[in-house]
C-alpha cells in the first residue's frame, strides 16, 4: 500500500477518514464549478469590495479576488492613473465593471454600499487608510507590513478594537493548507522534527534595476508631494526608503519571520542582526541583512537564522526550515522547494505514511525488509512529501478566510493583534542592525 | 515557457531602455506563472483538473492566449492544437469551449491537458511588445529561445532588424519590422512535435519558419508547418495575405509567398 503513489482524490478520502478535515475544504478545485451543481449566488448576498492600491501586490490580490465566489469588486483606488485606469479597462474587457478613484477619501465619499476593502498601498499609507476604513464601518484586509512604524501598527489594532470591525493582515502563508497541514499534523501532532533546536529561512534575489515608469505617465511634483513622495523614483521604489517602507527585511523577511513565530508558538526573546547599504548607491534601506533570533521553547532555546539578500539569487530559493534532532521540515510556497528530512535516529515514519500524513516515494517499503538481501539495480533514495496539493493562487485562501469571517462562522487566520506581535520583532531586527547590538524582547512589549 | 528571453531596444537612453526591458521581463515572469503546466496553481494546471461539464474562470492573459489558440487551430485546419500532447494519454482529444461572458473555460469532454509550448512564447512576446510601446520604445527586437522573434520599428536609419533563417549568421536574411518570425524543426529536439490529428511525431519538414503579424500566430503557424503537407500549407496561408511560410525539407528551400530581401 505504501508503495502506491497517493492521488489527490485518494488522499482526500483517506484524510477524511483520518479526521484531517481541513484539507477537504482547502484542496477542492474551488473555482471549478459545475453550472448544474453550483449554488446560485444571490446578488444580495455578495460582499461589495474595493481594492485600494493597484501596484504589483494589488495586482496579485486582484487575480485572486476575481475567482472568489460571493464577492463583487466595485471599485479600484490608486493615486497613479497608469495603474488605476489600465486595470479598470482590463476588468471591463473581462466583464467586470468597476469605478476608479484617486484617493481612499474619494472612495469612502462616493461608495456607500461597501462592506470591505483590500489595502495594498505602500506601507506608510497602511495605517491611515486602514484606520479610516475601519472607522467608516468597513472590514479591512491589509497587506503586511501593517505599518512602517510600530506606532502605526499599534494604532491599527486600537482602531480594530474600538470599531469592532475585522482586520486581517496579509501574512498569507497562515491560510496556506500545506503550511497548516505541516504545522498541525507533522510538527505538532506527530512531533516529526523531535526536539526543535533551530530554524533557517531565506529569500535571496538577484540584482535588479530600480523600477522605472513610462515617461508619459509621470505624476506632477504637486501630486507626488500630496501623497508623501519626493519624486517619481521614490514613488516607484518606496520599499527602499525610510519613512515609506522597511526594506527587504520588511518586504520579504516579514512573511518568513512570521512563520518562525507562528510555528515556534512563542515570540523570540532576543534578536541580533547585521546588514548595510553596501551595494546600491541610492537606497536608504539595507540591501542585505542577516538576523539571529533566540526562541525560548519549553524544550530549550532554539535559534533561528534569517537571511535576505538582494544582490544574488543563489542559495536555493525562498524557504523556512524547521530543524530538530529527529527531522527537518523545509517549507516554501513553492512545492518544488518543500522537503522533509528524517534523521537516522528518528522512529520510522511508516505509520505517518499509513495515516496519509506523509507520502513516500515508491521505494519506501524497502526500509522494512532489512532481513532480506537481494541484489538489483541501485534503489533511489527514500523520499517523503507533504501529501497536500494546493492549486489555488497563493493569496486566495487568506482572502477567502477574510470573507468567510465577514459572513461569520470562522475566525481570522491573521487578525491584527496577532500580526502586531509578529511584526514587532521584525521591526526590532531592523533596529538591531542600526544599533549594532543584541536587543532583548519581552513578551509584554510584543502586545499591542 | 522555460526559455531565455532577450530584449533589444534602439533609440532610447540606456537607463530608460533598461527599465523598460525590466518591465517587459516582469511581464514574462507573470505569464510564466499563469501558463506553465508545471506549476500546480497556474491556470493551465488548474484547467487540467476540470471534469467534463465544469468551468473555470481564467485570468485575462490566459483567456486571451486560449482565444488565439482556438483561432489558430481553426486557421490551420487542426495542424496546430494546444491539446496535441493530450493524445498520448487519452484516446481522443479533449474538447473545450471559452465563455466570453464569464471569462471562463468549460471542459466539454476528456481531460484538458494543454501544452502551450507552441504558442506561449510568441504570446509572451506580444505582451512584452505592448509594454515597450506603453513605454514609448517602439524600436525593439524581442527574442524567445532563439526560435521566436518579434520586431517592432527598425532602428533609425535602417530598413528594419536583420534576421536570418537558421543559425551561424545564415545567408538567408530579411529586414523585419512590426512582424514576428518563428521557427520549428527537428535539428535541436528531434521529432518532438506531435500531429494533433494522428498523435504521431510530425516530420513533414526538416525545418519550417512562419512570418506573421504577431508572435502568438507565428509560433503556432511554424508548428503547424511541421505537421501539414505543402499543399495544405499553401491553402492555409492562402487565407491570410499577411502570412509567409518557409520550408526546408532537407534538400533545399521552398517557400509560399516569399519575398526575400537578402542583405
Amino acid at each position: 500500500m505504501v508503495n502506491q503513489p497517493v492521488t489527490r482524490r485518494e488522499f482526500l478520502g483517506t484524510t477524511v477518514a483520518a479526521g484531517a478535515g481541513l484539507l477537504l475544504t482547502s484542496c477542492r478545485p474551488e473555482s471549478a464549478s459545475s453550472p448544474a451543481a453550483a449554488p446560485q449566488e444571490s446578488v444580495l448576498n455578495k460582499i461589495n469590495v474595493a481594492l485600494i492600491g493597484c501596484g504589483a501586490q494589488g495586482q496579485v490580490l486582484l487575480d485572486s479576488l476575481l475567482v472568489i465566489e460571493g464577492i463583487r469588486l466595485v471599485a479600484l483606488v490608486d493615486i497613479w492613473s497608469y495603474n488605476r485606469d489600465s486595470n479598470v479597462r482590463r476588468l471591463k474587457s473581462q466583464g467586470v465593471e468597476v469605478r476608479g478613484y484617486e484617493s481612499y477619501e474619494d472612495l469612502l465619499a462616493h461608495e456607500k454600499d461597501l462592506q470591505a476593502v483590500i489595502v495594498a498601498t505602500p506601507d506608510f499609507w497602511h495605517a491611515p487608510v486602514t484606520n479610516a476604513c475601519l472607522k467608516a464601518g468597513l472590514d479591512v484586509y491589509c497587506e503586511k507590513m501593517m505599518s512602517n512604524t510600530i506606532e502605526g501598527a499599534r494604532s491599527m489594532v486600537r482602531t480594530m478594537r474600538e470599531t469592532g470591525r475585522l482586520l486581517q493582515i496579509g501574512h498569507q502563508r497562515r491560510s496556506n493548507p500545506r503550511y497548516q497541514f505541516a504545522l498541525n499534523r507533522l510538527l505538532r501532532d506527530s512531533k516529526l522534527c523531535g526536539r526543535l533546536t533551530a530554524a533557517n529561512g531565506q529569500w535571496n534575489r538577484a540584482v535588479t534595476e530600480d523600477l522605472g515608469w513610462p515617461k508619459k505617465f509621470t505624476m506632477t511634483p504637486e501630486a507626488l508631494a500630496r501623497y508623501g513622495y519626493k519624486d517619481m523614483h521614490q514613488f516607484r521604489n518606496w520599499r527602499w526608503f525610510k519613512g515609506l517602507g522597511g526594506g527587504p527585511l520588511s518586504d520579504l523577511g516579514a512573511h518568513q519571520i512570521d512563520i518562525f513565530n507562528w510555528w515556534f508558538g512563542v515570540m523570540p526573546s532576543s534578536v541580533m542582526a547585521s546588514g548595510g547599504v553596501d551595494y546600491y548607491k541610492n537606497h536608504e534601506w539595507y540591501d542585505n541583512a542577516m538576523v539571529i533570533y533566540e526562541y525560548p521553547l519549553p524544550t530549550g532555546t532554539a535559534r533561528a537564522f534569517y537571511e535576505v539578500l538582494t544582490t544574488t539569487s543563489a542559495g536555493g530559493g525562498y524557504f523556512e526550515m524547521f530543524m530538530g534532532d529527529e527531522g527537518t521540515i523545509k517549507m516554501s510556497e513553492s512545492p518544488l522547494i518543500t522537503k522533509l528530512y528524517r534523521e537516522d535516529r528518528a522512529p520510522a515514519w511508516d505509520d505517518l505514511v499509513a495515516k496519509s500524513y506523509l507520502r513516500a516515494s515508491a521505494t519506501a517499503a524497502a526500509s522494512g525488509e532489512a532481513e532480506k538481501v537481494d541484489v538489483r539495480e541501485t534503489a533511489p533514495l527514500l523520499q517523503y512529501e507533504i501529501p497536500v496539493t494546493f492549486n489555488k493562487k497563493i493569496h486566495q485562501p487568506h482572502l477567502e478566510n477574510f470573507f468567510k469571517a465577514i459572513r461569520g462562522g470562522v475566525r481570522l487566520n491573521c487578525p491584527a493583534d496577532e500580526a502586531f506581535a509578529s511584526e514587532y520583532v521584525i521591526h526590532k531586527a531592523n533596529e538591531a542592525i542600526a544599533e549594532r547590538k543584541t536587543i532583548a524582547i519581552t513578551p509584554e512589549e510584543t502586545q499591542a | 515557457m522555460a526559455t531565455q528571453f532577450q530584449v533589444r531596444i534602439a533609440g532610447a537612453e540606456k537607463p530608460y531602455a533598461a527599465q523598460a526591458a525590466q518591465a517587459a521581463f516582469a511581464m514574462t515572469d507573470d505569464l510564466e506563472s499563469r501558463l506553465s503546466r508545471f506549476r500546480e496553481n497556474s491556470d493551465i494546471a488548474r484547467i487540467a483538473q476540470l471534469a467534463p461539464g465544469e468551468e473555470l474562470r481564467l485570468s485575462e492573459p490566459v483567456f486571451a492566449c486560449l482565444e488565439i489558440a482556438e483561432k489558430m487551430e481553426s486557421a490551420t485546419r487542426g495542424a496546430f492544437s494546444v491539446t496535441a500532447a493530450a493524445l498520448q494519454n487519452q484516446p481522443q482529444r479533449p474538447r473545450w469551449s471559452l465563455r466570453q461572458e464569464s471569462s471562463s473555460i468549460r471542459c466539454d469532454g476528456g481531460r484538458l491537458e494543454f501544452d502551450l509550448g507552441a504558442i506561449g512564447k510568441g504570446f509572451a512576446l506580444d505582451r512584452m511588445a505592448e509594454v515597450l510601446r506603453e513605454w514609448d520604445c517602439p524600436s525593439f527586437l524581442l527574442v524567445a529561445g532563439g526560435s521566436s522573434i518579434l520586431a517592432g520599428a527598425g532602428p533609425a536609419g535602417t530598413p528594419g532588424w536583420s534576421c536570418g533563417l537558421g543559425e551561424n549568421n545564415s545567408a538567408q536574411r530579411y529586414w523585419l519590422t512590426d512582424c514576428s518570425l518563428s521557427g520549428s524543426g527537428l535539428a535541436v529536439k528531434g521529432a518532438h512535435i506531435l500531429d494533433p490529428r494522428t498523435a504521431q511525431p510530425a516530420h513533414r519538414q526538416h525545418r519550417a519558419w512562419a512570418l506573421t503579424g504577431t508572435g502568438a500566430e507565428s509560433d503556432a503557424l511554424s508548428t503547424a508547418c511541421m505537421v501539414g503537407g505543402e499543399a495544405e500549407l499553401l491553402e492555409i496561408v492562402g487565407d491570410r495575405s499577411d502570412w509567409l511560410v518557409f520550408l526546408n525539407q532537407g534538400g533545399g528551400w521552398r517557400g509560399g509567398r516569399v519575398r526575400p530581401m537578402t542583405v
